[in-house]
């Protein structure tokens, strides 16, 4: 069999594997989000004891300073001996709390470039500081966080290529299915690959693009 | 009590790194007063202003709105009741003209979107600027954005309105619209205390102007008696100065 006819005749995995590393990309951008914003909130208005401040440096600081593939490691093979876990389920949880790690500084930042006195108005007008966060200063932070956003977004999706390490039969993995009925024929196979990675890319990216011109209001423009 | 008691600050104190800018400041406002704090920078004008809604916090003194002290545990509900308008306008930036005058009124006061559109209307109808409602404060100028940071305290329907030196940021040729708008609130009875270096403003719509120096209150008194006779020589002394350069 050629390989054009292998291709077409495995395509269809080709595109469940796609599938899996879009299910992965967006439960781990859906824990980096909610948990990376949870600790940029801890961190800017939460209480300033060290007792909470501390564990958030520490976690940020480990997360962001091994290897992604030692913490697939360390969450599939270390933690498979204490609680059953599947290799999706560790690619999610090694990758997502990772991406929390990284949001909450792009978060971070973002909450820093809304200037003080937007609090401060509305502190003024009687607005509690948890209103004022979610009506004046978050809505502002969300437009200087889509750009940064966006670059999380595109590393992580290449990074989902990296869960095969631990079994994840996501669209890399498929790749190799493929190319063991290919009698080597490699090139072409990850160039296909390669092309859906791009194309899930652009899309995504375009998609960010879109939201962040319909948020643009005169003041936040690029 | 006295029932047209509007604002009683009451020995208010405050310092920074064992420096006390405010040394015990009380004065006592009535409604319809406007009262202008006038003194070189650095004398405590905006500290006094900004301790009235603790937007800093006073070490010690009390305040009272309406015979009501404002307290740590009623902050947000008294702010509501104290209209503040800031030097730099600080309207929020991602929000139209009639979404800031009208998110407080929605988010702080309860008041249905409708009534608030209609009042957000009346109030920028004040200030003369209705038309540009949908308009982003980053498309007005700074007497336009101070304008509409004074509609948006206004429809919140304070019981008395604090101005942080409001025209100090502006160029020189649109302070003249932000102070004909004071004064048109001052004329209406409008409850009002301004720190600002307006003399012109100080002179025709103050009933009183406090003088202050070095965190006290130096002298007070009309503004016929104050430019004419200041009894205080240190208060004369920045009359002239504020003339000169006025």
């Amino acid at each position: 069999m050629d390989i054009y006819d292998v291709l077409i005749r495995d395509f269809p995995f080709l595109l469940k594997g796609l599938g899996v590393a879009i299910a992965l990309l967006f439960c781990l951008l859906v824990i980096g989000l909610f948990l990376g914003l949870a600790i940029c909130l801890i961190q800017l208005y939460g209480p300033r004891s060290r007792f909470v401040q501390w564990p958030l440096i520490v976690y940020e600081r480990i997360f962001r300073g091994i290897p992604i593939i030692i913490m697939l490691f360390i969450f599939f093979y270390g933690l498979s001996g204490v609680y059953d876990i599947s290799a999706f389920a560790a690619a999610v949880l090694a990758m997502g709390l990772r991406s929390a790690a990284y949001q909450s500084q792009i978060f971070r930042s973002a909450f820093q470039s809304v200037p003080e006195g937007q609090m401060l108005a509305a502190r003024a007008m009687g607005m509690s500081s948890s209103k004022a966060i979610a009506y004046i200063v978050l809505p502002q932070a969300i437009r200087h966080a889509i750009g940064p956003w966006t670059n999380e977004f595109s590393s992580q999706i290449k990074e989902t290529s990296l869960a095969y390490v631990i079994g994840v039969v996501e669209l890399t993995r498929q790749a190799h299915y493929i190319i063991t009925s290919t009698q080597g024929n490699v090139l072409i196979v990850f160039a296909v690959v390669a092309l859906l990675y791009f194309i899930l890319n652009r899309a995504g990216n375009s998609a960010l693009y879109a939201f962040e011109r319909k948020l643009s209001v005169p003041g936040f423009e690029k | 009590m006295d029932s047209d008691l509007v604002l009683d600050v009451k020995g208010v104190k405050k310092s920074y790194g064992g420096v006390e800018v405010l040394k015990g400041i009380s004065f006592s406002l009535h409604r319809g007063e406007t009262k202008v704090l006038i003194g070189p920078s650095g004398s405590g004008k905006s500290t006094l202003l900004r301790s009235i809604n603790h937007l800093t916090h006073p070490d010690d003194g009390k305040v009272y709105l309406k015979g009501e002290e404002v307290t740590d545990s009623n902050i947000d509900k008294m702010r509501a009741r104290i209209g503040f308008v800031f030097q730099d306008f600080n309207l929020f930036s991602h929000l139209t003209v009639l979404d800031n005058v009208r998110i407080c009124q929605i988010r702080v006061n309860g008041v249905e979107r409708d009534k608030a559109t209609r009042r957000a209307y009346e109030e920028l109808e004040r200030v003369g600027l209705s038309d540009r409602a949908d308009a982003y404060p980053a498309e007005l100028s700074g007497g336009q954005q101070q304008r509409v940071s004074i509609a948006r305290a206004l429809a919140m329907d304070p019981d008395v309105l604090l101005f942080d030196e409001p025209t100090s940021a502006l160029d020189p040729e649109l302070t003249g619209e932000v102070v004909k708008v004071m004064q048109q609130l001052a004329s209406d009875g409008m409850t009002m205390v301004v720190v600002t270096h307006e003399m012109s403003f100080a002179r025709q719509a103050a009933d009183e102007i406090i003088f202050m120096e070095k965190g006290y209150i130096v002298e007070q008194g009309d503004p016929q008696t104050l430019f004419t006779g200041a009894e205080n020589e240190r208060t004369r002394a920045f009359l002239n100065v504020i003339a000169e350069h006025g």
